[in-house]
């Protein structure tokens, strides 16, 4: 009798072995979205209008024995509009035979226009969403944000994944900053700092990154050129920003170009030597990178310390130049995505934090850059 | 007082056992909401809250284990009557010690029913947006159900097993998340007056509720045992994990952001990337091991109460699990009653303060009692203090 019954339980406990889950779904069976683009509607109550690229799991080559061919054909492109996002996203799937499923949404793009309004109202939904990931990337495109994702990239299957790649490269060598959604979250509601995002060009067939956008108060009030965007990070994020093409003085067709390999930033906040009174924010950058190139045609130097020496001082002139005009910048657009306002709050809360409103002071806040170039090696030339 | 037919000789737990109790029922619900809660009135500094809030658990939790001490081998509810009254008078005794152990008794009971439905809602919201909230608690339910069916030294064993599968999780994402973190959010250190240290961390209070089912489990240790070690040590361990996972929270997030997140932790989990990316999406596994942390928490504590019930009326084991069936279908609808989110995290705060003023109060008073009719004598040990 025992027996009898331990065996029933045996039978009973295979049977937990052989269940599924009763409401899933296969892969097949869902529209997954992996990329959004939000354009201005232009409607009258339409505010906006949405674009999504849906992968096409069957086209995609190695899934199934077809694959190849005409590589923009694995992703269908479909465009709505609507009132707010979540209504545009309703709309679309009225449109859809399976269910639209957000949770592999790793772009999504905002054209400059609506940047410009702002985007608090967008990002709403996407905060409440919990399918949505903190990790993908708001991207602000220049002109029409749903042409990103119409581009035919060729080099990858799906133009998402191309995108994908371009950032998270750039990201790799340290030329692109990784900006995702969970950055901007953070830094919109911190209340000493203000958010950039990445800023694309897109045209038929490709996709260009042309710098970062920055913002103010969920407003995008300005852009910042690829140079500029490396001069910011390497101040704020001691990455090492892309490779240094300087014009020599006095020469035509004359560079030398400057690869950094790696970046120490220290910002230290001192009394202010110069306009008497306050404080002043010093960014002392070390540089360390070989020179890649050195076209000057004729003029060689007496001995390569000589030339060392030199270009440290040119190279150091060019940078902070370069620095200075990205803070001007930043200064002009009341933008602080240098993160100067939270090192303020952080380590002079008492002494200067609690007496100024930072979104006004930062305007006039004096900044200086200083950097120190080592140059390290020369490449493969020993000859200079 | 008859002495209630057990059958088997009551167990002894080690005193790891016990440590593995305490943290593990601690661990629960709360360490999802503790970097919100914890900073949200004091800001950067939100990281003294777990401090802070842990002082009234381990001045509790010491006055608990020398009530067991000086009871040796007694549940609360035996030795109440003892307390209330003298060995002749056990009806007296009794009838006084009725409304301690009922106010007890019922607030982990709702305590529980809370936790369920917070853990509820966490799974709707994140992982099984269809599944009803129903479904989950009474899964749920029926873990804790199954445990109670059992004598106590399983629960002391199942806890000891779940240790490491709680602890070690929450700890890896609090120390995988710093590679994200910015240390200047830590800064101003302090901004806040005094007094609002102790206000913020009323709110990490309800994270540190939980070990007064020791009042119970404390009766089934060995003899020679470190309960009060055990304690501290159980309360201390909590502590850290949980000022690691406000540190991270924090650094991760800036304090300004994580008033914003209903769920910081799992947010955390959701933005750490692990090296290697074995797994992309680390928050259903995260959930799929916090259930443990949870089950943990309902099941020591749904277990506290059964067993106090059945003390109460002088009951078997037959007695407990029938009515492990059956208190449960007023639990689940006490779970049910907060009709939205935000009410749930009222209710929580409430209990959390409940919890503090009940923990630190009725030990206290017991103490208080004992030494105005001059019992506070602990059996050869040294004099207790209250």
């Amino acid at each position: 009798m025992d027996k009898r019954w331990s065996y029933l339980c045996l039978l009973l406990l295979c049977l937990s072995f052989l269940a599924g889950c009763w409401d899933r779904r296969e892969l097949e069976e869902r529209a997954s979205v992996l990329a959004i683009a939000i354009d201005a509607g232009g409607e009258d109550e339409e505010r906006y209008r949405v674009t999504v690229q849906i992968p096409i799991p069957i086209k995609i080559a190695g899934s199934s024995g077809q694959g190849g061919g005409g590589n923009s054909n694995a992703v269908k492109v479909m465009s709505v509009t609507g009132r707010t996002i979540t209504d545009a996203t309703n709309n679309l799937q009225l449109r859809l035979n399976q269910r639209l499923f957000l949770g592999h949404t790793r772009v999504v793009a905002i054209s400059e226009e609506i940047a410009r309004e702002g985007i608090e109202d967008i990002l709403d939904g996407f905060r409440r969403e919990a399918l949505i990931r903190r990790l993908l990337w708001p991207i602000i495109v220049k002109g029409k944000a749903s042409s990103l994702l119409e581009i035919k990239p060729q080099l990858a299957q799906i133009p998402v994944v191309f995108i994908m790649d371009l950032v998270e490269n750039g990201r790799k060598m340290g030329t692109i900053p990784d900006k995702t959604l969970g950055d901007y979250l953070n830094e919109t509601s911190n209340k000493s700092m203000q958010p950039f995002l990445n800023y694309v060009e897109a045209t038929k067939r490709e996709v260009k990154w042309i710098g970062t956008a920055i913002f103010h108060d969920h407003k995008m009030v300005g852009s910042l050129t690829p140079i500029q965007t490396w001069s910011l990070m390497q101040l704020r994020n001691q990455k090492r920003g892309g490779d240094v093409i300087m014009p020599l003085a006095g020469q035509e067709d004359a560079y030398v170009t400057l690869r950094p390999r790696f970046v120490d930033t220290n910002l230290t906040i001192q009394p202010n030597k110069f306009k008497g009174g306050g404080l002043e924010a010093v960014f002392s950058c070390e540089v360390q990178g070989d020179i890649m190139e050195y076209v000057p045609g004729n003029i060689r130097f007496a001995s390569p310390e000589k030339f060392i020496e030199a270009m440290q001082k040119e190279l150091k002139q060019e940078m902070e130049k370069r620095a200075r005009q990205m803070i001007q910048k930043l200064q002009k657009h009341n933008s602080d995505v240098l993160k100067l306002g939270l090192h303020l709050r952080s380590y002079h809360f008492h002494d200067y934090w609690v007496h100024h409103d930072w979104n006004k002071a930062f305007k006039d806040f004096p900044i200086r850059v200083e950097y120190t170039i080592k140059l390290r090696r020369l490449g493969m030339e020993m000859e200079q | 007082m008859k002495r209630q037919d057990n059958g088997t000789p009551r167990y002894g737990f080690t005193t790891w056992q016990q440590t593995c109790l305490i943290t593990s029922t601690l661990i629960g619900v709360g360490v999802l909401t503790l970097p919100r809660t914890s900073s949200s009135r004091l800001l950067e500094a939100g990281w003294m809250a777990p401090l802070v809030g842990s002082l009234g658990a381990y001045i509790s939790i010491w006055m608990i284990a020398k009530l067991s001490r000086r009871f040796p081998g007694m549940t609360f509810v035996e030795y109440s009557p003892l307390v209330w009254a003298s060995k002749e008078s056990p009806k007296l005794g009794k009838l006084l010690s009725i409304p301690w152990i009922f106010v007890y008794l019922s607030f982990i009971y709702v305590a529980t029913g809370m936790v369920s439905r917070i853990f509820g809602e966490v799974v709707v919201t994140s992982v099984l947006l269809n599944t009803p909230l129903e479904v989950i608690m009474i899964t749920m339910f029926l873990l804790a159900f199954f445990l109670s069916l059992h004598d106590v030294d399983v629960v002391a064993r199942v806890n000891e097993i779940l240790f490491p599968l709680i602890i070690f999780p929450v700890l890896f994402i609090a120390i995988a998340s710093f590679q994200k973190a910015d240390w200047s959010y830590l800064f101003p250190l302090i901004r806040v007056s005094g007094k609002s240290i102790f206000e913020g961390a009323y709110e990490a209070v309800y994270s540190f509720s939980g070990f007064e089912i020791m009042l119970i489990f404390y009766a089934f240790t060995q003899h020679n045992s470190g309960k009060e070690k055990a304690g501290f040590v159980g309360i201390l361990m909590t502590m850290v994990v949980y000022t690691l996972i406000v540190v991270a929270g924090i650094t991760v997030f800036g304090y300004e952001e994580l008033q914003r997140l209903t769920w910081p932790t799992l947010e955390l989990v959701k933005t750490t990337q692990v090296p290697g990316l074995i797994l992309e999406r680390l928050e259903s596994a995260f959930l799929a091991v916090w259930v443990a942390a949870v089950f943990t928490t309902v099941a020591n504590a749904y277990y506290a109460v059964i067993y106090g019930l059945r003390q109460c009326f002088n009951k078997g084991m037959v007695f407990q699990r029938i009515a492990s069936a059956f208190l449960f279908i007023p639990l689940f609808f006490i779970a049910l009653i907060p009709q939205n989110i935000v009410e749930i995290f009222q209710i929580s705060s409430y209990i959390g303060i409940g919890n503090l003023v009940l923990n630190l109060g009725v030990p206290t008073i017991y103490w208080i009692v004992l030494f105005l009719r001059g019992k506070a004598g602990i059996p050869k040990e040294r004099k207790a203090d209250g």
